[in-house]
């Protein structure tokens, strides 16, 4: 839940069988959460200045620093607790990503992929952690960086691996199919590949996240808003309940946020090891 | 009676059947298929995640239109 959210709620006094008849459209939170105020501004054009977002960038940032720090320090042949975790980890995503999707080759990528996967699941993460409470990825800026990072290699590798010509061809036009059709499926296969699949890489976190922090943003105002222990008597009693159905309701669906957030960093580095993947085996 | 609101949220509401019904039989013939073969379940797992990812964007897209629009 935004700042402006909690002060809005918390500011104007507006409850459930209040005085002033308050409706909750008043409170609820909307997009104006995904834009906080700059903390310090440039006066550059087309900047937004230094916001939550990039302190929270920072702190993800360190968090991914720390957890190889502390778990790495001390590497032994034999691992320690804290080292089998994240050889757990590293080992988790080569089986089940990296082998699966780009096979033996697929290991020289294997640590780009731990590390994509680490950094995008901490920047999700900011969204439940207390006091901080927004994902970095609910701005599109942050995972469409990650996903043109990923779509110039995807290309490079393919035009490294198979000449740019071998790369382009094998990426449109689709392998068994008849000649005379070809001029319908190459346009659909370059808006495909080309334009769609980084639009909607970058947009899945995205949206996620967006929809995931909205969601919990409503049960937390909406939970505010419904306790109204001034209303007196068997009203009170009724907000209270109210009120607290909503809290069960946010903590069940922060839980649940938690593994949508790992989810959909599986499914980027899924995607991400995917798309490599094609570039890798050329045409098919 | 008046009704007041964005009638985006309910082409949303009509954009979202689409996926769920993909997301649902991703997931279903996914779980027939590990249970008809349990010994595929990992190699099924991948393709049941990207299948699921897919399909998911495009109930997401609808979101972000929802909005953008």
């Amino acid at each position: 839940m935004s700042d402006e959210a909690i002060h809005a709620a918390a500011g104007e006094d507006c409850h459930l069988f209040g005085d002033n008849n308050c409706g909750f459209e008043e409170v609820a939170p909307g997009v104006e959460a995904f834009f906080p105020d700059p903390i310090l501004e440039f006066g550059l054009p087309l900047t937004a200045g230094i916001t939550k977002y990039t302190l929270l960038l920072v702190v993800s940032v360190l968090l991914v620093m720390g957890f190889w720090y502390i778990t790495t320090r001390k590497s032994a042949v034999v691992p320690g607790r804290l080292q089998s975790v994240a050889e757990m980890l590293v080992t988790f995503i080569r089986d089940q990503v990296t082998r699966q999707q780009m096979g033996k080759e697929g290991d020289k990528y294997l640590p780009l992929m731990v590390t994509l996967f680490l950094f995008l699941f901490s920047m999700n993460v900011m969204g439940i952690i207390p006091g901080l409470q927004l994902p970095v990825t609910s701005h599109i800026a942050f995972p469409a960086a990650l996903a043109v990072y990923v779509y110039v290699m995807w290309n490079a590798i393919g035009i490294k691996r198979h000449g740019v010509a071998g790369h382009f061809v094998a990426r449109v036009v689709p392998g068994g199919a008849p000649k005379w059709i070809l001029p319908l499926l190459v346009p659909i296969e370059i808006a495909q590949n080309f334009i769609a699949r980084p639009v909607t890489h970058a947009l899945r976190p995205f949206a996620a996240m967006l929809s995931g922090h909205l969601l919990l943003a409503v049960f937390a105002v909406g939970g505010w808003y419904m306790l109204n222990l001034g209303a007196g008597g068997f009203l009170s009693v009724l907000s209270v309940g109210y009120s607290g159905i909503a809290l069960v309701a946010f903590i069940v669906f922060t839980g649940f946020e938690l593994f949508i957030m790992a989810l959909q960093a599986y499914v980027f580095i899924m995607l991400a090891s995917s798309y490599l993947g094609e570039a890798l085996e050329g045409a098919h | 009676m008046d009704i007041e609101g964005n009638l985006n949220l309910i082409g949303y509401g009509l954009a979202a059947i689409g996926p769920g019904i993909g997301v649902g039989l991703i997931f279903g013939l996914g779980v027939q298929a590990i249970a008809r073969q349990p010994e595929a379940r990992g190699m099924l797992q991948g393709q049941m995640l990207i299948g699921f990812a897919l399909t998911e964007v495009l109930a997401l897209i609808g979101l972000v239109l929802a909005f953008v629009l």
